[in-house]
């Protein structure tokens, strides 16, 4: 899902959260009901908000082990190193379009974050890069063009500026 | 079960207003900071790297302040009414906080320190633009809010384990699993505040622990710059910490509802045994969430990233299942009238549930990998602790000030203070969310495009709350004048 679906999504829920919660407040506010019979109602309705919610955190849960993305680097796939520092990457000019390939990322000094955009401007994949230690980020890059990248981990005064780029092709 | 002994109510309101006052005293001055900043990134003003990294390090680490000490000062007062407590003990975490931020103050203006708050380790002593002395003024100003905030802890802890009669009774562990029997002997379990007390309590050690474990390692490091740390193990400590010390702001302020909304609503807001498990749900999850900070380092093991994510998703459960589906029954046709008070509390509900639900998207591992250290992250957040704890805050405030002096407030200074709290906050957060769902990286000086754009929209909603709280400020202290009344509002 795009970054904008999970957007819209939100606004769904939030929009839904404010009428629900606006209008159960209000609803009748002057005309009082015992607190014993509000909450007799009101508890039974709760068991089936409990059992909603339970089952849409689990399934959520479920759905998204197939989405893990980091899985073990195929053993065929072609290996980029990727070193980042304050306040530039070391990165590979041109990468393969359509076949996986795995950014090596680590870092020469302090964290920072290996954000690849597309060349429309979404996010498209990301990885910490640590010093120290190798993070291996798997890609399949399906549209040509360039792809920049930018640092997704505050890593010191120039961080903004801290940008590289490559084409697929 | 009888309280043993209660400290005297006068002693327990002046605690808890010093606390309140300091925490939205220095509220407001970061809230200036914070608009100087988004001005800056709307490209209104200018405000250079390095200063601007310094103001966000203050920022982040003065909003949460203020917050904890918001949130602790309510609690206190609230278990001091249920069993002693010594206020000299208060006044001395108290006296920690202050140290701490006069040291954080320290190493900000003169000493231009800029590695944030919740700063990865090898930052802040690689690459820095700041002098030495200012990232050991920093290192040691946070120790000392941390332990601040640890004496706390242990006090209210201490006090709650003898009150009633060990951790088993704090957290109501017969009264769950015995019910009849506890019900036949006439026992009563602690009230629903003390859940929020006994967590933040017991979370807050915890996290207390691993943030000064690190917190250590850095100052050790600071002093004898031989000394290597390992960075995947400082950044779970960090992270264990920073999310659980910003979470709990949140069940600390929700104590305002449980103790506030009865006196709005005139009906009772009792423990069940519903509300239990969901506070033993908190207990845990709030503890273990902190991994989904960690979902993009993936040497991490795995298994931690997916009990990150499911503790998430749990955690909302007693958000939205238990505590405000309660607090909104507590309401409903109860006949409450809508005061400035009672209009804070109950809109906070809906800061909580919306900001929340944004975590919960955030922390859903395919999506994280497009929100990840986007502005989403600060979307949430300041959803959750503008809209949601300090709400919270000031609705118990005005709660207090309504009892006190028997008066409220008319209906052009609700709307006033409402649009400007709530609607600028609303406005003010959208900046972020759609910036941060367009992939605009948080935490640059300089925000590439759209971020200038929505930085302006959000600016003007954050000016909005400042006029906002303003009105509020102003109605606060016309109340505080007002005699004292025996007649409820």
């Amino acid at each position: 899902m795009s970054s904008g679906a999970v957007f819209g999504v939100f606004i769904v829920i939030a929009v839904i959260a404010i009428v629900v919660i606006v209008f159960l407040g209000n609803y009748r506010l002057r005309d009082t009901l015992p607190q014993a019979s509000v909450t007799a109602r009101g508890y039974v309705i709760r068991r089936y908000w409990l059992g909603l919610t339970l089952v849409v955190a689990i399934a959520a849960f479920i759905t998204t082990l197939s989405y893990l993305p980091y899985s073990q680097p195929r053993i065929q796939a072609r290996h980029y190193f990727v070193v980042a520092r304050q306040f530039s990457f070391g990165l590979p000019k041109v990468v393969p379009l359509g076949t996986p390939i795995v950014f090596d990322v680590t870092s020469a000094d302090v964290n920072h974050g290996f954000g690849i955009y597309t060349p429309s401007g979404n996010v498209f994949a990301q990885v910490q890069a640590m010093p120290d230690y190798v993070n291996h980020l798997q890609v399949v890059f399906t549209v040509a063009g360039h792809y920049s990248v930018r640092c997704l981990e505050y890593c010191g005064i120039a961080h903004a500026a801290m940008q590289g780029g490559f084409e697929v092709r | 079960m009888k309280p043993l002994s209660v400290t005297l109510p006068a002693i327990g309101l002046r605690v808890m207003w010093t606390y309140i006052a300091t925490g939205l005293a220095i509220f407001l001055l970061m809230l200036l900071v914070g608009i100087s900043m988004r001005g800056s990134q709307a490209g209104w003003w200018t405000i250079e790297p390095g200063t601007f990294y310094s103001l966000l390090s203050l920022h982040g680490i003065g909003m949460l302040t203020a917050m904890v000490v918001a949130g602790l000062g309510t609690l206190w007062y609230l278990v001091s009414r249920e069993t002693g407590l010594d206020a000299r003990v208060a006044y001395l975490a108290y006296a920690f906080f202050v140290a701490g931020v006069a040291c954080v103050i320290v190493s900000i203006v003169p000493g231009h320190y800029g590695a944030l708050w919740s700063m990865l380790y090898p930052l802040p002593f690689t690459g820095t633009y700041w002098p030495t002395w200012a990232t050991g003024a920093w290192l040691v100003g946070t120790a000392l809010v941390m332990l601040g905030f640890m004496i706390w802890c242990g006090q209210i802890l201490g006090a709650l384990l003898a009150r009633y009669g060990g951790l088993g009774g704090v957290l109501a562990v017969d009264y769950v699993l015995h019910n009849r029997a506890f019900a036949k002997l006439d026992h009563e379990p602690p009230p629903p505040q003390i859940f929020a007390a006994a967590i933040t309590a017991i979370d807050g050690l915890i996290a207390g622990t691993a943030g000064l474990t690190v917190g250590v390692a850095l100052i050790v490091r600071w002093l004898d710059p031989t000394v290597a740390i390992d960075p995947l193990w400082a950044k779970n400590l960090t992270y264990l910490f920073g999310h659980t010390f910003a979470n709990l702001t949140m069940y600390m302020a929700v104590a305002g509802i449980y103790v506030g909304l009865p006196i709005c609503t005139r009906r009772a807001y009792h423990t069940s045994v519903p509300l239990v498990l969901a506070w033993w749900g908190t207990l845990l999850f709030v503890i273990i969430a902190y991994f989904h900070h960690l979902y993009m380092d993936f040497v991490q093991a795995e298994s931690l990233k997916l009990v990150g994510e499911l503790a998430s998703f749990l955690a909302a459960i007693p958000v939205v299942v238990i505590t405000v589906y309660g607090a909104v029954l507590l309401v409903h046709r109860s006949g409450m009238r809508w005061t400035l008070g009672s209009m804070f509390l109950f809109t906070g509900l809906i800061g909580w549930v919306v900001g929340g639900a944004a975590a919960v998207l955030d922390s859903t591992i395919p999506f994280n990998v497009d929100l990840h250290n986007t502005l989403w992250v600060p979307a949430h957040f300041h959803t959750y602790l503008l809209e949601g704890v300090v709400l919270f805050t000031l609705g118990w405030v005005f709660v207090n000030l309504e009892q006190r002096a028997g008066a409220s407030s008319g209906a052009l200074i609700r709307w006033l203070a409402g649009l400007g709290v709530f609607g600028g906050g609303a406005l003010f957060v959208l900046g972020f969310y759609i910036a941060g769902a367009a992939g605009v990286p948080r935490r640059y000086a300089v925000e590439p495009p759209p971020g200038p754009y929505l930085a302006g929209i959000a600016t003007v909603g954050a000016i909005l709350v400042l006029v906002g709280l303003l009105v509020v400020a102003y109605e606060a202290l016309r109340l505080a004048r007002l005699p004292r009344s025996e007649v409820a509002p």
